[in-house]
This record gives C-alpha cells, sequence and structure tokens, in this order.
C-alpha cells in the first residue's frame, strides 16, 4: 500500500494509513508506517515486544496521540471514513472506548458509588437522567457489577474494577473497544473475568482491538494478529500464521505455551504452521508422538 | 478533540495530586517528628509543573478540603496558600529555580509573602496571634514590651512559617529536579 | 477506603435542607457576627447554631469541633487580658501579671466570634454529604470541571496516605531513619516523598487518559444522577437570610456615615 488514498471499503471500520507517530522530546519514531484495516465486528490482537509500539498504536487509534499527548503524527487512522483528529470529542468517544491496564487509574476518583461511577461518562455527554439510569443498569447486569452498584469503587479488587472500567466505557456504547493490557496487573481470577467479559462482546458485535501479552487467552479471542517490532509493522495474519513466523522466536516474543512446545518438538500441522490453539497443539503432538513410536 | 480550554484534563487530575502531596508531606513530617508542618509542597510543585494560577488554585482547593475536613478554621487561610501557590509558579518563571541556591532564595521569598498574606488574616480573627504556642509566647512578650499588634504578629508568624516555608521550597525544588523530562513536558503543554 | 468528610449520616430537618441554603446560614451568621460586635449578639447567633446542630443530632461533633480552639481561646484570653490597648480596670493579678476587664471582655468577644463561625460552618459540613455540596454547586452554575476537583480530592487523599503509609512501613523495614538528627530526618522526607508524587503524577497522567475518553469537559451543562431538590423551605429560608443581610449591612453602612 502506498500513499494513494485508497477507496475505504464499506465495512471497513478502522483503517490505518501510513501512521507514523514521534513522542515530544524524542528523536525516534515510536511507530512507523503503519498500514492495516478492521473490519466491523472483528477482533484484532496486537503483539509486540515492550517497546514495539503498540501502546501508542492504541493511542493513536483514539487519537489520544498526538492531540493529548503532542508530537508529530502523520499518515491517517479513519474510522467509519472520517480522521479521528476531525471527529469532535463527544462523537469520538461514542465510537471508541479505551480501556488500560492500571485498574485503579481508570476511575474517576470523583464518584463514591460503583452505579455513579458508570454514569460519569454519561454525565458528562448531558444524557437524560431517565435513559442514564436505564443505560447504567443495562451495562451493571450485563458485567456482573450490579450487586455491587451501592459500594465504593476503591473497595473494588482488581478485576472487579477492570470490569468497572469496561462497564463504564461501554455505558457510552461504542462501536469499537480498544484494550491495552487489560489483564497484565490482574491475578488468574480477574484475568478469567475480564476475558469471559471479551467473549461476550464479540458475540455483539463490537470491533475489538486488544493488547495482550497473554498469548493462550489471545489467540481464543481474536480474528487476526498484527505483529509490531520496533514500531514496524512485521506481519498480519491469523494467530497462527503470525505465531509460525521466524521473526517470532528471533525477536523473543513469546507464544503461546503449547505451541512453543511444538516448536522445540518441530510438531506442525498440516498446512505448515504451528498449532497455537490448545485442541490442535494436543493432536498435532499426538501425531509427532506417534510418528516418534514408530521411527523407533 | 481540541484541548483549547484553558482548564484542561491533566491540570484538572494534577491539583488534586497536589493537595494530596501536601497532605502527604504533613503525614510525613508527623510520622517522623519533623518540627515542620511540610503541608505546601504539593501547592509549590503544582506551580512549578503548570504555573502559578494552577499554584494558587491548588493552594485554595486545599485549604477548602482541610477547612472541610478538618476543621472549619483553615478556610480562612485559603489567602495565604493562594499567595504561596501563584509565587511559586511566578518565581519559577522567572527562572528562580534553576539551581539549589536560588531555590533557596525563592524558598524564603515565599516564607516571607506566606508571613506578610497570614498577617491580617491573623489581626482580623485572633487580634494577631496564630494558635501555634511557640510563636504566640513571642506574640506575648513584644506586646508586653509594647510593640504594636500588626508588628507583634509580623514576627508570631515569621517564626512559625520561615523554617517551614525554606524546608517545603527546597523539598519541592529537589523532587521537582528528579522527574523525568516527559512528565514534566505533559504539564507544561498546558500554559 | 472512605472519602475522608466530616459529614454525620442522619435522617433531619436540617439534613434534609439544600446545601447552598445551609451555606447561606453560616455566611449569615459570621457576616453578623463582624458588623454587630456584640456578646449578646454574637451569643443569639450562636444560640441558633445551636439549637440547629440539638436539631440536626450533630451537637457532640459540634463540640469537638469547638474545642480545636480551646487552647487559642485560653492565650487570648491571657493576652487580651494583659495587653488589650483600651485596659483600664484591674480585675485580678497573677504572681505579678496584671489582667483587666476590658481586655478580657474583649477576648470573651473574640472568642463567640470565633466560635460562631466554627458553629455556622460546622453545621454545613457535618449536615451535608460532600458529594452532594458539589452536585448543588454544578447545577447552580459552578464548573463541573470544578466540581470534579472538588469530589475527586476527598478520595485521591486517603488513597494516597495509604500509599504513604505503605511506603513508610517498606522504608522503615529497610532501616530508614526515623530518629536521628534533623538533616537526616530531611532526607527521609525526601526519599519517601519522590516516589510517591512521580507515581501518582504518572497515574494522573493515566487518570487523565481516562477521563477525555469519557467525554469529561465536552458540556458546560452535564446531567445528574443525584439530583439535589430545592424545596420551598430552602427557598423561604434563603430569602429570609439574604433580606437579614442587606438589612445588616445597610444598617452599618448608614450608622457608619452618620458618625
Amino acid at each position: 500500500m502506498d500513499n494513494v488514498v485508497r477507496e475505504i471499503r464499506k465495512n471497513e471500520k478502522i483503517v490505518v494509513q501510513n501512521l507514523s507517530y514521534r513522542y515530544p522530546l524524542s528523536n525516534n519514531k515510536a511507530i512507523e508506517d503503519i498500514n492495516f484495516s478492521v473490519c466491523a465486528g472483528e477482533s484484532v490482537g496486537i503483539i509486540g515486544r515492550n517497546g514495539s509500539g503498540k501502546s501508542t498504536l492504541c493511542l493513536a487509534l483514539t487519537g489520544l496521540v498526538p492531540l493529548f499527548f503532542g508530537g508529530k503524527r502523520s499518515g491517517r487512522v479513519l474510522v467509519d471514513g472520517t480522521d479521528v483528529l476531525e471527529i469532535p470529542k463527544e462523537k469520538l468517544v461514542r465510537k471508541i472506548g479505551l480501556v488500560l491496564q492500571n485498574p485503579f487509574s481508570q476511575i474517576s476518583g470523583a464518584k463514591m458509588t460503583v452505579f455513579d461511577e458508570v454514569a460519569f461518562g454519561l454525565e458528562n455527554l448531558g444524557v437524560e437522567r431517565e435513559e442514564m439510569l436505564e443505560r447504567v443498569e443495562k451495562v451493571l447486569r450485563r458485567l456482573d457489577l450490579w450487586s455491587k452498584r451501592d459500594q465504593n469503587p476503591f473497595e473494588l479488587s482488581g478485576g472487579q474494577l477492570q470490569r468497572l472500567a469496561i462497564a463504564s466505557v461501554l455505558a457510552l456504547e461504542p462501536e469499537i473497544l480498544v484494550l491495552d493490557e487489560p489483564t497484565s496487573q490482574l491475578d488468574p481470577q480477574g484475568t478469567t473475568e475480564v476475558f469471559e467479559v471479551l467473549s461476550e462482546l464479540k458475540r455483539t458485535g463490537i470491533t475489538i482491538i486488544l493488547v495482550e501479552h497473554k498469548f493462550e487467552k489471545l489467540v481464543e479471542h481474536v480474528d487476526k494478529v498484527i505483529f509490531l517490532h520496533e514500531g514496524k509493522v512485521i506481519g498480519i495474519g491469523t494467530p497462527e500464521e503470525i505465531f509460525s513466523m521466524r521473526e517470532i522466536d528471533e525477536y523473543s516474543v513469546g507464544e503461546p505455551i503449547y505451541t512453543s512446545v511444538c516448536k522445540k518438538l518441530n510438531a506442525r500441522k498440516p498446512n505448515g504452521k504451528y498449532p497455537v490453539h490448545f485442541e490442535e497443539a494436543i493432536e498435532v503432538l499426538k501425531g509427532a508422538l506417534k510418528s516418534h513410536d514408530t521411527n523407533g | 478533540m481540541a484541548k483549547s480550554s484553558k482548564l484542561t484534563t491533566m491540570i484538572i487530575v494534577l491539583i488534586p495530586v497536589a493537595v494530596g502531596i501536601n497532605y502527604a508531606g504533613k503525614f510525613f513530617a508527623e510520622a517522623l517528628k519533623l518540627p515542620l508542618w511540610l503541608d505546601s509542597i504539593g501547592t509549590v510543585l503544582a506551580a512549578m509543573l503548570a504555573g502559578p494560577i494552577v499554584g494558587g488554585i491548588s493552594g485554595a482547593i486545599n485549604n477548602i478540603i482541610y477547612g472541610l475536613t478538618v476543621g472549619p478554621v483553615s478556610f480562612i487561610y485559603a489567602l495565604t496558600s493562594v499567595g504561596i501557590g501563584i509565587v511559586a509558579g511566578l518565581l519559577y518563571k522567572a527562572k528562580m529555580f534553576e539551581n539549589a541556591f536560588r531555590a533557596l532564595i525563592s524558598g524564603l521569598i515565599i516564607a516571607v509573602v506566606a508571613t506578610v498574606i497570614s498577617v491580617p488574616i491573623n489581626v482580623i480573627f485572633w487580634e494577631g496571634q496564630t494558635g501555634n504556642v511557640w510563636g504566640d509566647a513571642l506574640f506575648a512578650f513584644l506586646r508586653s514590651k509594647n510593640i504594636g499588634i500588626w508588628l507583634a504578629s509580623f514576627f508570631d508568624e515569621l517564626v512559625v512559617d520561615l523554617v517551614d516555608k525554606v524546608f517545603t521550597v527546597f523539598i519541592a525544588y529537589g523532587i521537582f529536579r528528579a522527574l523525568p523530562k516527559s512528565l514534566i513536558y505533559n504539564f507544561r503543554q498546558e500554559q | 477506603m472512605k472519602a475522608i468528610s466530616l459529614y454525620v449520616d442522619k435522617d433531619t430537618f436540617v439534613h434534609k435542607l439544600e446545601p447552598v441554603t445551609k451555606f447561606w446560614y453560616a455566611l449569615a451568621s459570621v457576616v453578623l457576627s463582624f458588623i454587630f460586635p456584640s456578646i449578646w449578639m454574637g451569643l443569639l447567633i450562636l444560640s441558633t447554631s445551636i439549637f440547629l446542630s440539638l436539631v440536626a443530632r450533630v451537637l457532640k461533633n459540634m463540640v469537638g469541633f469547638v474545642s480545636a480552639v480551646l487552647v487559642v481561646s485560653i492565650t487570648m484570653l491571657v493576652i487580651q487580658g494583659m495587653f488589650y490597648k483600651e485596659n483600664v480596670t484591674l480585675v485580678f493579678t497573677i504572681g505579678g501579671l496584671k489582667f483587666y476587664k476590658e481586655g478580657l471582655l474583649h477576648a470573651i468577644l473574640l472568642i463567640i466570634r470565633v466560635v460562631n463561625m466554627i458553629t455556622a460552618f460546622g453545621l454545613l459540613i457535618l449536615t451535608t454529604r460532600p458529594s452532594d455540596m458539589v452536585t448543588n454547586l454544578v447545577q447552580k452554575g459552578m464548573s463541573p470541571k470544578l466540581g470534579y476537583i472538588l469530589s475527586s480530592v476527598l478520595q485521591i487523599i486517603p488513597q494516597m496516605l495509604s500509599t504513604a503509609s505503605t511506603i513508610i512501613d517498606a522504608q522503615c523495614s529497610r532501616g530508614l531513619e526515623t530518629e536521628g538528627n534533623f538533616s537526616e530526618k530531611l532526607r527521609a522526607v525526601f526519599a519517601l516523598l519522590g516516589p510517591l508524587v512521580l507515581s501518582s503524577l504518572v497515574e494522573a497522567r493515566e487518570r487523565a487518559v481516562a477521563l477525555e475518553m469519557r467525554g469529561f469537559g465536552v458540556s458546560n451543562k452535564p446531567t445528574f444522577v443525584r439530583e439535589i431538590p430545592e424545596t420551598k423551605v430552602d427557598k423561604t429560608l434563603k430569602f429570609l437570610m439574604k433580606t437579614i443581610l442587606i438589612f445588616a449591612i445597610s444598617w452599618r453602612v448608614f450608622s457608619w456615615i452618620m458618625w
């Protein structure tokens, strides 16, 4: 894809074209020449080592980079055909939601109850009270937080707080949800809770962009993966295509643990790729062990 | 998504943190049994990061919150905190925090400003006293020598404020210097 | 983690009043006690406040507030008793120190004035939820951004103090000097505050991002989940107090001009 602006296909929710960005006070580009598109309802994972530009890309999708952080951006990020920088804030926050790593820094801190916290965004937008109460209840029940609605947000556990952050964002009914390592500060229980929510969201047709290091979970929840390294796109494809790339090992990115096992034993699927799903990996390994046996 | 409004989000999140730092400073001073208040470090830091107006607002909010949570007496001295914030911000802009020596001078200036602002408040509400035992003892002594209320109150207040404010400013300076430039930049954009 | 506040949760007439109404009462009390510097006026206002405290069942808490100025009151009695410029009538002597009637009375006036201030505002503070106060003010036109600052401060402070507590415990177990001379302690403050400031500022930046993505600052006319109603009683009381204030100030200005 070159600098010619190509026609946006109908169901392409997000189109990123030649996106580059440099933080202020920095000489290096945090991301360089990024190109990809995401269709409505797709779930896309972003992987890469620390410092590869994943978080910057997430922020660029919302326009916070460069508007909030300063610095210099070139290229475009189109959501529903319009550049995010040209979408007024009240429309933008209803289109895209952002969930970050740290559960504690995402609560407003100004509300005394879980209910009020979720309503915060709706209050900001001036939504009518009747509608506000309905939407908050709907989202709280959906995320299994209704029983905690009168509790102080600061009393929640990490996993509950992340669910609260997601609920607060979902109350605005965005079509796109960007999550930057939402489970990295959570325990296994919290992680499970968040991924359950993501499964349910996927079913409802929300477009999801997910940065995750827990690869075993990631591959179960995304349709395709974008592989970043040092700010550039190394590959875009299905999970098994990406995790089978040699650069995964070269750059020590990591992969689902059973994929590592398969790689060690050179146990591939018939299509030549390493399996990334648990069940598939079992099958492939069974086959590999069998042929190991028969070869003596 | 424009950032043109004066009271931008970065400043809005900075102010509560500044007040929190004020409380934390006081907490540490008490825990270490230091004979200092150290309850304005956050105000000074906010002023250095985001300017005199933000410093002033942080000071005002600080005293309003003290008033709501400790006792209404703090409401009255809000003006002093505002003064500290504004002067600290102005001094920073005047490059008076470039090195340790200048920071020390800034500390002295701020101490005097805080004292001068508090004196009229002292006079109006408690006829010149400060409520601090040592300062008021000095006040009583000076009044017994027929020194006027205003001057006596000035020295009463100075005793309470001088050392505390100089150290407050110096600690704020030290902490500021240790902050990563990228972080400082985030607050800087708002000016 | 409770927000820091002095609010006492009860269900009384005073509690149900609009916060702004109670604020007008506090303002009126303070202004009147300054405009009419007489012990009788002071006592009148004080008894009103005490009566209201009884109705609101917060008298006990009120006593706690007032005791904060006990020491200052005593020193004021001493200092005014001895050095007040209009001292003429000697009342008693203690070990060579002379105490005069005028000074003692003046001190009593000052003390009553201070106590009035504390009880009037104390009434507001003890019977109003801080979040309700903020909502009320924003409803009346205060900037929602300022409202956010006031609301979040009350929760962020205990958060930071709790972190501060953790930091000091952690550092103590690593041999931090909590005893020692002044300069050692000063260095300790530095070592404790530095990391706290850094982590708080970083977290603040993340919070700013979250706020932006939830439409913060988009509208100057937000809506409210918890609306504070303004009843007829509120309207009447506010009108009453504003009228009293206007009369009092006019009277004062008038009598000042006439003198």
